[in-house]
Order: C-alpha cells, then sequence, then structure tokens
C-alpha cells in the first residue's frame, strides 16, 4: 500500500511539473515505474485527479503567501511556474515566504529544502511531501 | 580606521571605465550603484549590450521594470568593476567570463594561457531594488550583503530570530525594548551572517544561520593603540561556529557599514595568514558611488560611508 501511494503521487507530481522540466520529479517517475508492477488498468486515473487538484489548492495558498510577502498588486499574475527571483523575491524574503508556509501549512523545512525552493510549484511539491510524511 | 581617496573623475565625452589598481592584500574595495540615480535609456541599452546572452535573457525575464532595472545594473556593475582592473591588459567588460563554483557561488571564469596566471581577485555582489554593490579583493574570500535600513519586516522579530538564528543572537535581540532598534539591530545582523555564508561560499544551507553566532567582541585594552581613530569603547565583530568551534571562526573580520544613509552593507573576509600579532590590523576599505562608463566618485571617509560597530553588549 505505501509503495501504491508513493507511486500515486510521483505520477502526479510528473504530470503537473512536466512543464518546468524538473528532472528531479522525472527521476522520482522512473524510479516508483520500475519493478512495482503496478497492472495498467488499476493506473489511478482518479486519484491522480485528486491528488492534482489537492495540488491547485496548496499552490494558490502558496500564491497567495507570495503576493503578501512581496507585496504584490491583487491582479498580478502568480502561477505554479512563477520563480521566486523573477518575482524579486532576496533572500530574506524567500526566508519569509518559507517561515509563512511553515506556519500556514504546520511544517518544518530544512536548510538544504528551502534553498532548492526556486518556484511556486516546488514550494507546493514540498508542502505536499512534507505533509505526506506527517 | 585606513581610508583612501582618489581624485572625482567624470567623463562625459564617450563612454569609458576609469582604470584602477587591484587592492592590495587586506584591502577591500567597494563599488555600489544606486539605480535611482541612472536615468539615461542610452546608459542602460549600453549596460545590457555588455552583459552575455544569458545574463540578458534573465535580465528581460524579471517582472516588472524596477526589477529588470536593478538585475540589470547587478551585471553591469560586476562587469564593468571587474574590468576597470585591467586583468591581463583585458578591458572590455563584455569579454569577462562567469561560472559557478561546486555550491554555486559565482566567480570569473579567466581565458588564459600556460605562461599568465590570473590574480586571486575574488568578489561578492548584492542588491536591493535601491542599491546595487559589487565587493572585490584579492587573495581573500568575501561576502557582502546589503539591506535597506528600513526594511519591512513581515514577521515577528523574535518568532523570526527563534526559528533561523542562534540563541545568543535571539537573547540580544530580546534585550531590545524599541521596536524600531529591534528591527535595525535585526537587519544589520541579517547583513552580517548573509555576509559570512556568501563569504563562505556554500550557500544558505551550507552554513545554516543556526548554526552559527555573530556578535559584538569587546577589543583587548592592550590593542587600543593599534587602531587609529577608535575610542576606547572599541568592539570587533565576530562569528562563533558550533560546527567548527576551534579554528576557521578566527579567520573571519567583518565590517558594518551604513551606505548612502539608506542602507546597512556587511563585508565579510578573510584574515589570511594572519597572526595572533596581525589579528586587529585595521582594515582598509575604499568605498565609490558609480555610474559606470559615466561617473565614479569616491566616497571614503564622506557621510555616505559610516562604519558601525555592533550595538554593544550590556
Amino acid at each position: 500500500m505505501a509503495s501504491f501511494t508513493a507511486s500515486s503521487l510521483s505520477l502526479s507530481n510528473v504530470s503537473c511539473s512536466l512543464k518546468q522540466n524538473q528532472a528531479s520529479s522525472l527521476r522520482k517517475a522512473s524510479l516508483s515505474f520500475s519493478g512495482k508492477g503496478l497492472p495498467s488498468h488499476r493506473l489511478p486515473a482518479l486519484r491522480f485527479r485528486v491528488a492534482c487538484a489537492a495540488k491547485k489548492d496548496t499552490v494558490n495558498k502558496v500564491v497567495e503567501i507570495v503576493k503578501k510577502q512581496l507585496a504584490l498588486p491583487e491582479d498580478r499574475e502568480v502561477n505554479g511556474e512563477s520563480k521566486f527571483a523573477t518575482l524579486g523575491a532576496d533572500s530574506l524574503d524567500t526566508v519569509e515566504i518559507v517561515m509563512g508556509l511553515e506556519e500556514e501549512f504546520g511544517i518544518a523545512v530544512e536548510e538544504e529544502s528551502a534553498q532548492s525552493i526556486t518556484t511556486v510549484q516546488e514550494a507546493a511539491d514540498l508542502i505536499e511531501k512534507l505533509l505526506e510524511k506527517k | 580606521m585606513k581610508l583612501h581617496c582618489f581624485q572625482r573623475t567624470f567623463f562625459h565625452s564617450s563612454p569609458s571605465l576609469s582604470p584602477i589598481q587591484l587592492p592590495a592584500p587586506m584591502e577591500t574595495h567597494l563599488w555600489y550603484i544606486k539605480p535611482s540615480e541612472v536615468k539615461s535609456e542610452s546608459l542602460l541599452k549600453e549596460y545590457l549590450d555588455i552583459l552575455s546572452p544569458c545574463e540578458r535573457k534573465n535580465v528581460l525575464q524579471m517582472g516588472g521594470e524596477e526589477l529588470r532595472k536593478s538585475a540589470l545594473l547587478a551585471r553591469a556593475l560586476v562587469r564593468t568593476t571587474i574590468a576597470r582592473y585591467q586583468i591581463n591588459s583585458e578591458i572590455n567588460p563584455r569579454s569577462l567570463k562567469f561560472r559557478k563554483n561546486i555550491h554555486g557561488k559565482p566567480e570569473v571564469e579567466w581565458q588564459y594561457s600556460d605562461d599568465w596566471h590570473p590574480p586571486p581577485l575574488h568578489f561578492n555582489i548584492s542588491h536591493t531594488s535601491s542599491l546595487v554593490a559589487c565587493g572585490v579583493t584579492i587573495n581573500s574570500q568575501i561576502g557582502i550583503d546589503v539591506e535597506e535600513k528600513h526594511r519591512n519586516i513581515k514577521h515577528n522579530i523574535l518568532s523570526f530570530a527563534r526559528r533561523y538564528f542562534s540563541e545568543h543572537e535571539v537573547q540580544f535581540l530580546a534585550t531590545i525594548s524599541d521596536p524600531q532598534v529591534q528591527r535595525m539591530e535585526f537587519i544589520k545582523l541579517w547583513t552580517l551572517k548573509e555576509a559570512y555564508v556568501k563569504a563562505l561560499g556554500k550557500g544558505f544551507s551550507g552554513a545554516p544561520f543556526k548554526t552559527f553566532t555573530i556578535r559584538s567582541k569587546s577589543v583587548p585594552e592592550e590593542d587600543f593603540n593599534k587602531l587609529e581613530g577608535l575610542s576606547p569603547k572599541a568592539s570587533e565583530i565576530v562569528v562563533d561556529s558550533f560546527d567548527n568551534p576551534t579554528v576557521l571562526t578566527s579567520n573571519w573580520r567583518f565590517l558594518l557599514l551604513e551606505l548612502a544613509n539608506s542602507h546597512y552593507a556587511a563585508i565579510c573576509t578573510e584574515k589570511h595568514g594572519a597572526s595572533e600579532g596581525d589579528r586587529n590590523v585595521p582594515v582598509k576599505l575604499t568605498v565609490w558611488k558609480t555610474i559606470p562608463l559615466l561617473e565614479d566618485e569616491c566616497v571614503s571617509g564622506t557621510d555616505a560611508v559610516k562604519t558601525i560597530c555592533a550595538a554593544e553588549f550590556s
């Protein structure tokens, strides 16, 4: 059961992040496909959709926190692909954003992980991963 | 603190860079731009022109004119600053190549042949939307960080400090009752910690903020005579690292400045080969305010550069 869950999460990771060409997500996907033997008719299409929808909520919350931290106007377009640096976040902003995410989601983000977050989507992915562990 | 000053030079005719000598060992050069003072569109176009295609692309991707401008000025400042030193007679800022070290810290990728070795030039930049700065040294790792003095912190200062700073630093901030002063001390501490991590060149996770303390330490009385112009209450800024308690932390020297009355700037450099007796040799710092290709002004010793030592601990 654990491996099934992991696979479905990785599947949704791949799908939601494909546009960004995240090598790490693609790697995750190939690991989960090799030898786990999920019969194709059991590929969790419904679950996949649910996992993606959850990501959208997470992404929206991240966007809200980012907009607040960087004092961006409401009508400013910020989505999963938005890079923190491009939005004008410096290192102090990024740390404040991470702290805001920790407070909002009740998680703890390690320094290494915090440093690797460069886009809204990456932040949402990390949050989901940390929530999954709880 | 020894300060040098060069003559004020203006170049109005053809855009050019005034050449300058490399800093001596144990000397730091600091160059800064105030984006609000760069108004000429044609000058900005010239800056864009000296960037590499990759840098140009990154600049143009920034969201908003102000962000694009400070990103552009940051790259233009690095290229023009290094070009001034005319290393290997190379004076074209456009021809410089950069790469990142294993941890992502930018450095110059010198094009050199067998019979020429580049000088050990080190640089580091920091920028806010209202000030862009570049520090240069020879033979010494350098990290700098600038922040607006009146920067707004969204979180409660002590909550933030408890999460990210060391216990000693939290205690220091907690003793400050005035919220404005507390915020400013927080910002000073942040810039010092950032500068240290950037000097180490290992990135934020290489030296997590919680694993080291930056604090003010009184200078021993017997060393007073060696330090020019410092009052008897002189103190220096030091770092204690929990991971490397012995050797490494005494190798770093800090300088905290107030720049242009608007920003705090922290500079962290290596104390190279310093013996016990050299520990308190004054730092030589020269600061220029610049609009590259147009105008340079040495501001050392003026109101634009005020040295701060970290607030005294009771």
